[in-house]
């Protein structure tokens, strides 16, 4: 069986054979099913590259890509994702949890370096509250998960237009974005310190952020 | 949309696996012979939502095996259940249409 990864650097080079119609119309296809995150990846990537092989073949001989899949791809896409079966459960908890992980390594390592920028300049409170900072940390994924899930329906929305809607979903997407972070941002200020603490300094946080993100690498694999 | 593709919809199934079982096919040689059994009105595309389909149910199963003209492609075998399926279907059919193309074939003569 040929890795949904290298089908994806296959389909990378072959889709540079297609006609400049044909691929304006298989790439709105591709986007379309990739954006779905809840299918099976491998046999996303698998079908993704016979209907490539197909069009390319048709292209050959005199066809485009609506003679071959329809005027509706958006329609014909639809049909293909209802019989694509569901990502495993083992596969969509390891990519949330690699994302996680890497995320709360990113956090650690950046807190470390401001700590250790602002001590030349200040005295730092270096104190972590444990049950705030993974309240925090919850509601930051959380939010990080709505944002992705939130833009990637906003792209899904603007594939197979005719007309690009760039300006309004560029717009939506960074409202989104904007909304998200001022939500985590104002969590933070509002959130009270309490419970167990403990001093936590700038090169434990580097330390113990790089394990952390050297685990997501791991758990991406 | 029209009765035949109607129909054509419901045997569609029946269809792909017969040509599936006379030899392991990749998807745009088994639209080529749909096509060419006379089946004109199975558009090219329609045939991967249903091997999609029959793979899911475990009627037929996908490799990828490098082809004759060089790439990989993805080729179909009929699966054990494919074959079981495939008898049952071709077994209905019969009992529909023998019957069927007499009634019709009646309505005709008394027109």
């Amino acid at each position: 069986m040929i890795e949904a990864k290298q089908l994806i650097e296959i389909n990378n080079r072959k889709r540079s054979e297609l006609t400049p119609e044909n691929e304006k119309y298989y790439s709105d296809f591709l986007i379309y099913i990739r954006l779905q995150l809840y299918i099976s990846e491998q046999q996303s990537e698998e079908i993704l590259m016979e209907i490539l092989d197909h069009l390319i073949e048709g292209q050959n001989e005199g066809k485009n890509a609506s003679s071959i899949f329809g005027d509706n791809p958006k329609e014909f896409a639809d049909e293909i994702i209802q019989q694509i079966p569901k990502e495993q459960k083992k596969n969509i908890i390891g990519f949330i949890s690699s994302i996680a992980f890497n995320l709360l390594g990113l956090l650690l390592i950046i807190r470390g370096m401001i700590f250790f920028i602002v001590s030349f300049f200040k005295e730092v409170d270096s104190l972590v509250y444990l049950l705030p900072s993974v309240v925090m940390f919850f509601v930051i994924v959380c939010f990080s998960l709505i944002a992705v899930w939130g833009i990637f329906t906003i792209i899904k929305g603007s594939v197979f237009k005719e007309k690009q809607r760039n300006l309004k979903d560029t717009f939506l997407c960074g409202t989104l974005a904007a909304v998200c972070t001022g939500i985590i941002i104002g969590l933070s200020y509002l959130m009270p310190n309490f419970g167990p603490s403990f001093p936590f300094t700038w090169y434990a946080s580097v330390i113990s952020g790089a394990i952390v993100w050297g685990v997501s690498k791991f758990l991406k694999r | 949309m029209s009765l035949r593709s109607q129909l054509l919809k419901g045997i569609l199934d029946g269809c792909v696996l017969s040509v599936i079982e006379k030899e392991p096919i990749y998807g745009y040689e088994l639209s080529k012979k749909l096509q060419e059994a006379g089946l004109q009105d199975v558009s090219e595309g329609t045939i991967y939502p249903v091997l999609l389909r029959l793979q899911k149910n475990g009627l037929i199963r996908g490799e990828m095996q490098p082809s004759v003209s060089g790439p990989n492609r993805k080729y179909y075998f009929l699966t054990e259940t494919g074959r079981e399926a495939l008898a049952a279907i071709a077994q209905e059919w019969e009992q529909v249409v023998l019957p069927v193309s007499v009634l019709l074939k009646r309505g005709n003569r008394n027109d």
